[in-house]
């Protein structure tokens, strides 16, 4: 499973680098957020589906 | 198929809706999540958290735009009613001019950015509470929750830190003062003012630039062109309207809270880690930031209502916020919830620049006060919550005893000195 944040409504809210900091990062210019993770362990699968639920945008999406 | 439009008589500036909040939400949502309120001249009023979600990522149908001299469409702004004869800076712009203005800012305000301010925000809420710790009585407001914001956003701007005093009565009364309140054209005199003050600021650092954000402004060029005195002047006002009254209150209401609730204050003091959550559940509870105004630009239908061009519409964060199919039992605190998606920032493109320069002064301070006056109680007699709140949901007073204790550092106007000496000599930069 991946995970990944749409650019597009990333808004730099930070709350999924709250939860997931080693799996989202804040960029430095503007706090909005980007992926550095490419396959999901099972534990961080679990993490990335909180932050997605997590997301004031419903900027991030877990797919295969 | 679109739905019957809902009337009612809603007031975000009443009384009512003061007293009762967050319960008249609830009302409100169940007649209709975007209902029509008859009044301020007629205005949708959007409470459902599905509804706000769809309305903020159409910032083409919604305008935040502000025009009073009917240049391009006289819209109104954010402000409902609609007040003032000024721009109030990129807030009351839309994309693609707002985002020139965000791109210029958003270095000065970033997660990392706003990191090196944490030396500032140390000392001052040190001095703050050096002040009064062995009186053993202060106003959280007055001697704290107003000062350290309010000099963090002096330090930022590049202005005399010792002036937020200047700008700090008419910052809260601007938000605080309801429409039909006496004081309210004094109020509007006194921002004037502030604005006209700010005016010549901005004339002083085009002559004398100095590293931040007012120079960057300045700086700028936007298809070659600078950017209009005017609005980096109203700009500058934002800042400061934004930086002073939010974080003031965010950290008042959860003070207040955590007196009435000593179980959750406990809870902070033993697991340090909480804090971080707990501060999102602060902003959704009490979001300081009541909600923002907007204009339709054309007819159009959104989240299954129709809206006619020139419609007001009131986007209450709020609301949304305490919105049961987002958030279960939305009106308790509940320090660990998550997931906790809340529009206390606001959302899309105008989601608030500064949200992590207050989440930063917050944390900073309330820590403080655990530490420092662990057994505080508020002086329930003394608490003054502002008389509207449908702008700022925040307090004019907010007295409190606890047991004395030794002062730690030196007193608040040496600091002052200290750090203006320091910003003199070595004015920050932004990020990049």
């Amino acid at each position: 499973m991946r995970v990944v944040v749409d650019p597009e409504l990333c808004q730099g809210h930070t709350l999924c680098n709250m939860v997931a900091p080693d799996i989202f990062q804040l960029r430095d210019d503007d706090g909005h957020a980007y992926v550095v993770v490419d396959e999901l362990t099972a534990a961080q699968e679990e993490l990335a589906q909180k932050a997605a639920v997590g997301c004031p945008e419903r900027a991030i999406t877990v797919t295969e | 198929m679109s739905q019957p439009r809902v009337e009612v008589e809603f007031d975000q500036h009443a009384e009512a809706y003061r007293a009762s909040y967050p319960a008249q939400a609830h009302e409100l949502r169940e007649q209709c999540p975007v209902a029509w309120s008859t009044r301020h001249g007629g205005f949708w009023v959007v409470t459902g958290h599905e509804q706000l979600s769809a309305l903020s990522k159409r910032p083409d149908l919604l305008s935040n735009d502000h025009d009073p001299a009917g240049d391009r469409n006289g819209y109104d702004g954010i402000s409902i009613p609609a007040r003032g004869t000024t721009r109030g800076g990129f807030i009351e712009m839309d994309p693609p001019e707002q985002s020139e203005y965000r791109r210029i800012l958003n270095p000065f305000l970033s997660p990392s950015a706003v990191q090196r301010w944490e030396p500032l925000i140390a000392d001052f809420t040190g001095a703050c509470i050096d002040e009064v710790i062995e009186d053993g009585r202060l106003d959280f407001v007055d001697d704290l929750a107003n000062v350290v914001p309010a000099v963090l956003t002096m330090a930022m701007l590049g202005l005399p830190l010792a002036d937020w005093v200047v700008y700090c009565e008419p910052a809260h009364m601007q938000v605080y003062t309801p429409p039909d309140s006496p004081n309210f054209d004094t109020m509007v005199e006194l921002t004037m003012q502030m604005h006209q003050r700010l005016a010549e600021y901005v004339q002083i650092r085009k002559r004398e630039p100095r590293p931040g954000m007012i120079s960057a402004l300045l700086d700028a060029r936007v298809m070659g062109e600078p950017l209009p005195d005017a609005d980096v002047a109203g700009t500058v006002s934002l800042l400061i309207g934004g930086g002073f009254d939010t974080t003031t209150s965010l950290l008042a209401g959860s003070l207040d809270w955590l007196d009435a609730h000593e179980g959750d204050r406990a809870r902070l003091v033993e697991d340090a880690d909480l804090l971080n959550l707990a501060t999102e559940e602060f902003l959704r509870h009490f979001t300081p930031a009541q909600g923002g105004g907007r204009t339709v630009t054309q007819d159009c239908e959104v989240a299954g209502f129709e809206f006619s061009e020139g419609d007001r519409v009131f986007m209450s964060y709020a609301m949304c916020n305490h919105d049961p199919s987002v958030f279960p039992e939305p009106d308790d605190v509940v320090l660990d919830r998550f997931p906790n998606p809340h529009a206390a920032f606001g959302l899309g493109v105008h989601r608030c620049i500064g949200s992590n320069l207050a989440r930063l002064g917050f944390k900073h301070m309330l820590r403080k006060v655990l530490r420092r006056m662990p057994d505080y109680r508020v002086d329930r007699a003394g608490r003054v919550q502002y008389e509207s709140i449908g702008v700022i949901n925040g307090y004019q007073h907010l007295p409190a005893t606890f047991t004395p204790g030794a002062r730690e550092g030196a007193p608040l106007a040496e600091v002052m000195e200290g750090w203006q000496a320091r910003l003199d000599a070595e004015p920050y930069e932004s990020s990049d």
